[in-house]
């Protein structure tokens, strides 16, 4: 009896077992650990890191290092699909608290996603290396983060000594174009958030904040521009080629005609990720900054 | 039987209609004729209830229609228009039977589809069935519509029998049609204008098709009542004159009648 | 019964038919491909007695299910919505969105994105979904009460056309100008909603449209009748018995509301209601009562595959849907266009 029974029982047994495997949670741990990362500087960090063999998924403004596009990616930071994400059988979810839409967020919590966001921010240098040595730690490359933190100290240190002889020190207003709103902002001095990065760049680089307002806000008057007068204009990759980089063209926005830096023709293109921006490349970033500012 | 009496009708300060009272036997055909601007077509609408008077009163078969619903109404009487434009393609057989909408809830039954299938038969426009209507000519689509109205009025042994009168009226219906077709159309305007329990009320712009075929004639000029009776009372060179400003020479047919001719 | 009523029937029941494939195909496939297999146990993992359903499994039942679902009654509900405009309007190029709906939909949404960080409101899920829903009523009856002539009240059809093209415009730079003031990440965020979207899918959602689509749905096929009487006039339909003002009134709140709940849900999406009646029409004629069913049917199974195509092309990422339907909505309506000649 016990004879004829066993055979279908494990065939069953079989069926089930290559039939679970597909629904078969993965394991959490950090060995078949996956990660979906959605946050730019999250895997820039983890790639300097050497961690990336664990990065299953990027978001769509992940682009740096150019390797990130080997990574699939589960779509834009703020239209995200849970089913999307959940494809890829992530063991976390690491985000930087800017991700949508709400329904979404919702949803991956329903499910008891794990989700992680390190307590540290990149909103200094000081920011930063907690946020490296933070990741470090969660990624068992504690080691590799002490050398980041070190190479960003040396070249931070380099960089001053370089702004060292620069005798000037330039009143400098950042122009940013802002894609969502369609619009031109001026980044003021201070504050966190969208602008935070800029005004330490710039004044690490030895100049100095001409708009005083913190944040960023429209160009609608050109008092703001006018009032504020500054020595060197600079605008950010995307809003310098979208006038075409014609300075007839720049000098009509808002109150840049009157500045000193219209007179002067110091008005100059640099890229957004050198300039707002906390990260590995900051130390580096500050000569490239002040080598712009500086300009004659 | 259907009665208006003291019908006044505004737009804002004007009066398009003025204390105008006449009365329409069944079994008869009536046509109203006058100038343009005379009144004709806002008093067929108050006449049918499209427009309500702000003086006076409608009774059909002596009841007052002022709260009368549409929808009791729709069986009871119906509207031949100028031209009847449609949006969208719709089958000439759709379009001849919304003329039983106001007799069917859900589905037409299959009195209605056999109806419908008379009526078109009578109009001569079965071979059209299946075409979309908005590729007809303008004498077609008149047909259709004719079929249409008479589908809504329809009568017989085998329908519900009310004893009730139906009012039938027709607000300039020649407008589109050539000569072979208005004189067609309005024979068979005659032909059903005669049945015993129908009122037939229509607007007509040629004097001589009026002369023809109306048992009453009603003169509206200025929006107010000239004249009304038969036609060799109403289609005098005087009154003629006097509304239309044009002087007729009446010639005498070879038997049906007289005829008017103008200079 | 006719010939051609038969025509429609056996149309409406290949409609049927397709749907229910469609179906079946957004069930199975997308970011994760589901067999067969897979599908039944995670059916049956919800009966009592059985272990708890695995992540997989939770993912078919809480996220592809209703989904699919959702899809099929937010495709329904625009596209009966589009025949009611066109049959009240007279006029196929006419979208639900025309009466101020979609744009106050919009709108409303829109200022929940800027406001609700700023006023703490909107922790729970289904405010996003209300202030959609309350925007696209506000612009509505902004609409009709802008409409109605000051002599009878009464709101004639090329009045409620041109008011509504007044208000959409209205709220459009509302919309714009609440970009302008968002900071980047909320204006990105009204940008994507605008683009419509299905991922906020669940059962709550469908519990939600498929009462409002099922119920307007059946009110509207009540009226059908009326609306038929419509087509070949004002004046011809009083004369059939049809209180044409009210019919307005009726219709008019049955769009506002099953269109107004589906935008709240999805986001906006365009040309489904446009498009689809146009192809029922020329498939089967005019006949609203077969016109709103088979819309009905074929818009189901269009924003069902239009959801697929957005799941599928940049797997596992996501097309918003207004892109897709958009894409495809723009070269139909440009030849509908040139194919006919309108006559108001």
């Amino acid at each position: 009896m016990k004879n004829i029974l066993i055979v279908p029982a494990v065939a069953i047994a079989l069926l089930s077992a290559i039939g679970c495997a597909r629904f078969h949670n993965a394991p959490s741990d950090s060995k078949d650990a996956r990660y979906v990362v959605i946050s730019p500087i999250y895997n820039e960090i983890i790639w300097a890191l050497g961690a990336q063999d664990k990065v299953v998924g990027i978001d769509l403004s992940t682009t740096y290092p150019p390797e990130v596009k080997n990574v699939q990616t589960v779509g834009y930071h703020r239209a995200l699909s849970a089913e999307g994400i959940l494809s890829l059988h992530p063991t976390a979810i690491i985000h930087d608290n800017n991700i949508g839409p709400p329904q979404v967020v919702q949803q991956l919590q329903q499910l008891n996603i794990p989700m992680k966001t390190f307590t540290a921010k990149n909103d200094s240098f000081d920011g930063t290396k907690a946020l490296i040595r933070e990741m470090g730690a969660y990624f068992h490359k504690e080691a590799r983060a002490e050398e980041l933190c070190n190479t960003l100290d040396a070249q931070r240190t380099a960089s001053l000594e370089k702004v060292k002889q620069y005798s000037d020190h330039p009143r400098v207003a950042v122009i940013h174009f802002g894609r969502a709103s369609n619009v031109y902002l001026v980044v003021g001095k201070g504050g966190g958030g969208d602008s935070g990065g800029v005004s330490q760049m710039i004044e690490l680089a030895g100049g100095q904040m001409a708009v005083e307002n913190r944040g960023m806000q429209r160009m609608e008057s050109p008092e703001i521009i006018a009032q504020a007068n500054p020595d060197v204009i600079l605008l950010t990759d995307f809003g310098y080629d979208r006038l075409g980089g014609s300075v007839d063209q720049i000098k009509a926005l808002p109150g840049v005609a009157t500045s000193n830096a219209a007179k002067n023709n110091r008005i100059y293109r640099i890229e957004e990720n050198v300039l707002n921006y906390f990260g590995p490349r900051s130390g580096e970033n500050i000569a490239k900054v002040a080598a712009i500012i500086h300009q004659k | 039987m259907l009665t208006a009496s003291n019908i006044t009708f505004r737009v804002g300060q004007k009066a398009l209609i003025t204390d105008v009272s006449v009365s329409f036997a069944p079994s008869k055909l009536h046509l109203i004729i006058g100038p343009n601007g005379a009144g004709k077509s806002t008093l067929i609408k108050v006449l049918a209830r499209l427009l309500r008077p702000q003086n006076g009163k409608i009774e059909y078969d002596g009841v007052d229609v002022q709260h009368a619903s549409e929808a009791a109404l729709a069986k009871q009487r119906a509207v031949l228009s100028q031209a009847v434009e449609v949006a969208f393609p719709l089958s000439v057989r759709e379009v001849v039977m919304m003329g039983r909408y106001p007799h069917f809830g859900g589905r037409p039954g299959p009195a209605d589809e056999r109806i419908v299938d008379e009526v078109m038969a009578h109009f001569d426009v079965t071979e059209f069935s299946r075409r979309n209507y908005q590729t007809l000519s303008g004498g077609e689509r008149q047909r259709v519509n004719f079929a249409r109205v008479l589908a809504q009025l329809w009568r017989d042994g085998l329908t519900t029998n009310t004893s009730s009168c139906r009012y039938l009226f027709l607000d300039e219906p020649l407008t589109f049609l050539d000569i072979r077709h208005q004189i067609d159309f309005m024979k068979k305007v005659r032909a059903f204008a005669g049945d015993r329990d129908v009122v037939t009320v229509g607007v007509v712009h040629d004097l001589n098709l009026a002369a023809r075929f109306a048992d009453q004639i009603v003169l509206l000029n200025h929006g107010r009542l000239v004249a009304t009776g038969a036609a060799t009372d109403v289609l005098t060179v005087d009154l003629i004159q006097a509304t239309f400003g044009v002087k007729p020479t009446f010639v005498a047919g070879n038997g049906s009648g007289v005829h008017l001719f103008f200079d | 019964m006719t010939s051609q009523r038969g025509s429609q029937r056996v149309l409406l029941l290949a409609l049927v038919a397709v749907t229910l494939l469609v179906l079946a195909a957004s069930i199975r496939y997308g970011a994760i491909d589901f067999s067969i297999a897979e599908i039944s146990r995670a059916l049956t993992s919800v009966l009592p007695g059985r272990p708890e359903p695995t992540l997989d499994q939770r993912i078919f039942l809480e996220l592809r299910f209703p989904r699919a679902v959702l899809c099929l009654l937010v495709g329904a509900s625009l596209s009966v919505g589009g025949s009611l405009m066109q049959a009240l309007f007279r006029n196929p190029i006419v979208e639900p969105g025309l009466v101020g709906t979609s744009s106050g939909a919009a709108f409303g949404s829109a200022l929940f994105f800027v406001l609700g960080g700023v006023l703490h409101v909107g922790t729970s899920i289904w405010s996003l979904p209300f202030a959609a829903c309350i925007g696209g009523v506000i612009s509505t009856y902004l609409v009709f009460l802008l409409a109605r002539s000051r002599e009878d009240g009464r709101a004639s059809i090329v009045m409620l056309l041109l008011t509504g093209l007044a208000v959409n415009a209205l709220f459009m730079s509302a919309i714009g100008f609440l970009s302008y003031i968002a900071r980047d990440p909320q204006a990105r965020s009204i940008t994507f909603w605008s683009l419509g979207t299905l991922s906020g899918a669940s059962w709550k959602a469908v519990e939600i449209v498929a009462t409002s689509t099922i119920l307007g749905s059946i009110i509207a096929l009540r009226y059908a009748k009326q609306l038929n009487a419509l087509m070949i006039g004002e004046e011809e339909a009083t004369y059939l018995g049809v209180n044409v003002n009210r019919l307005k009134w009726i219709i008019l709140s049955v769009n506002v509301v099953i269109v107004a709940v589906a935008t709240a849900f999805t986001g906006v999406i365009s040309f489904v209601g446009l498009v689809v009646p146009h192809i029922l029409r020329m498939l089967g004629g005019a006949d609203n009562r077969f016109l709103i069913v088979g819309s009905a049917l074929t818009g189901a199974t269009l924003l069902t595959l239009a959801d697929l195509m957005a799941r599928l092309v940049v797997r596992p990422a996501e097309l918003p849907i207004g892109i897709v339907t958009s894409a495809v909505g723009v070269p139909v309506f440009i030849l509908l266009l040139r194919r006919r000649h309108y006559v108001f």
